[in-house]
């Protein structure tokens, strides 16, 4: 683990898995889809099971061996957080 | 001309504070954007052309720029409930872009592409009054193969060429950085002593050692980011950098600094 970079090549099996968490991150829409029926949004993308099974589960270590990206793991990660418990936030 | 160069950190948490955070230390780094808000303002600009790195918002996997240069009349973006968009001076980033390519630097452009956070946060804090247009440039930080600090250095050196030439008065400002893991198991732990380091030697107007840093150990430092500097410093060579904050929070060290041009 020491010696792989942080943020590595995505390779081309997970493009899928990565569209759906660049879809979590920065597409309104379907973040709202997904909270509604999660399996049903990940469907649109057509991810396969092992992706949907991890991605429902939160796992981020499956996530990411499955080769996604770290920092949309992260974001994705980050919006539905604070759509599911909006934080409070002090705005400049 | 070059009137002025900068770096500004773009970190999330300086424009939306969570309770997580430390909102001194947010204020002092708002202190130091709101200096160089002073400065761009005394420096009379009539663009400033902001290098930062996209955070996978406008360049998914379709599509992976590692140089881009935006080119429409205006560009737009949304960060959460943030909604922001500029105008972009167009004849300059068309410049930019046109003897880019022609010195050798095969751009990527686009005339309609999200704007991403790393440019909107230190403009949010930095855009003089009036404000001036912008050219946002885009380096690929986040997707590897991202290109290498020599590369990127390169390119620099030819912007400021570029530039330099030009009739406006153009601020060149870097966004991103310092340390910090978004994502991974390092999040809470940056490489802060790194930073320092790397600032002593921008001080002593060492910028050119930027360029000789590998892509591995940007990854290792956290410092992916800092491709948006050493495209900065080629375009300084020897400048002394006069470091206006170092602000190291839990996760992420915020520098903002100017350099003489």
């Amino acid at each position: 683990m020491n010696d792989q970079p942080h943020y590595r090549f995505p390779p081309a099996s997970a493009y899928r898995l990565n569209r759906c968490l660049f879809a979590l991150k920065s597409d309104d829409g379907f973040r709202a889809r997904f909270l509604k029926d999660a399996r049903a949004a990940m469907g649109e993308l057509e991810l396969d099971v092992e992706d949907a099974a991890a991605l429902l589960r939160g796992d981020r270590d499956a996530l990411l061996a499955r080769g996604a990206h770290p920092y949309l793991v992260f974001m994705a990660d980050l919006r539905l957080k604070i759509e599911r418990e909006p934080v409070s936030f002090e705005f400049f | 001309m070059l009137v002025g160069a900068f770096a500004c950190a773009h970190t999330p948490q300086l424009l939306a504070r969570p309770g997580t955070e430390d909102r001194d230390l947010v204020l002092r780094v708002h202190a130091a954007f709101a200096r160089v808000k002073r400065r761009l303002e005394t420096l009379h600009a009539d663009a400033i052309a902001i290098v930062a790195g996209d955070h996978v918002e406008a360049f998914f996997l379709d599509a992976v720029p590692a140089l881009a240069v935006y080119v429409g009349t205006e560009c737009a973006g949304t960060f959460g409930r943030y909604r922001y968009r500029f105008p972009i001076h167009e004849p300059l980033a068309r410049a930019i872009v046109e003897q880019g390519v022609e010195r050798g630097f095969d751009l990527f452009y686009t005339q309609q592409a999200p704007l991403d956070y790393a440019f909107y946060v230190p403009l949010h804090f930095t855009m003089p009054e009036p404000a001036v247009p912008i050219v946002p440039l885009h380096v690929n930080v986040y997707l590897p193969p991202q290109p290498t600090p020599r590369r990127c250095y390169e390119w620099g050196r030819t912007l400021g060429e570029i530039v330099r030439a030009r009739p406006e008065r153009v601020i060149l400002m870097a966004s991103g950085g310092m340390s910090h893991f978004p994502g991974t198991d390092r999040y809470a732990s940056p490489e802060f002593d790194y930073d320092r380091r790397l600032l002593d030697a921008l001080k002593a107007g060492h910028g050119r050692e930027l360029a000789a840093i590998t892509g591995e150990e940007l990854d290792k430092m956290g410092n992916i980011e800092l491709r948006t500097w050493a495209t900065l410093l080629g375009a300084l060579g020897e400048a002394k950098a006069d470091v206006y904050c170092y602000e190291p929070s839990w996760h992420h060290g915020n520098a903002v600094v100017e350099w003489p041009v």
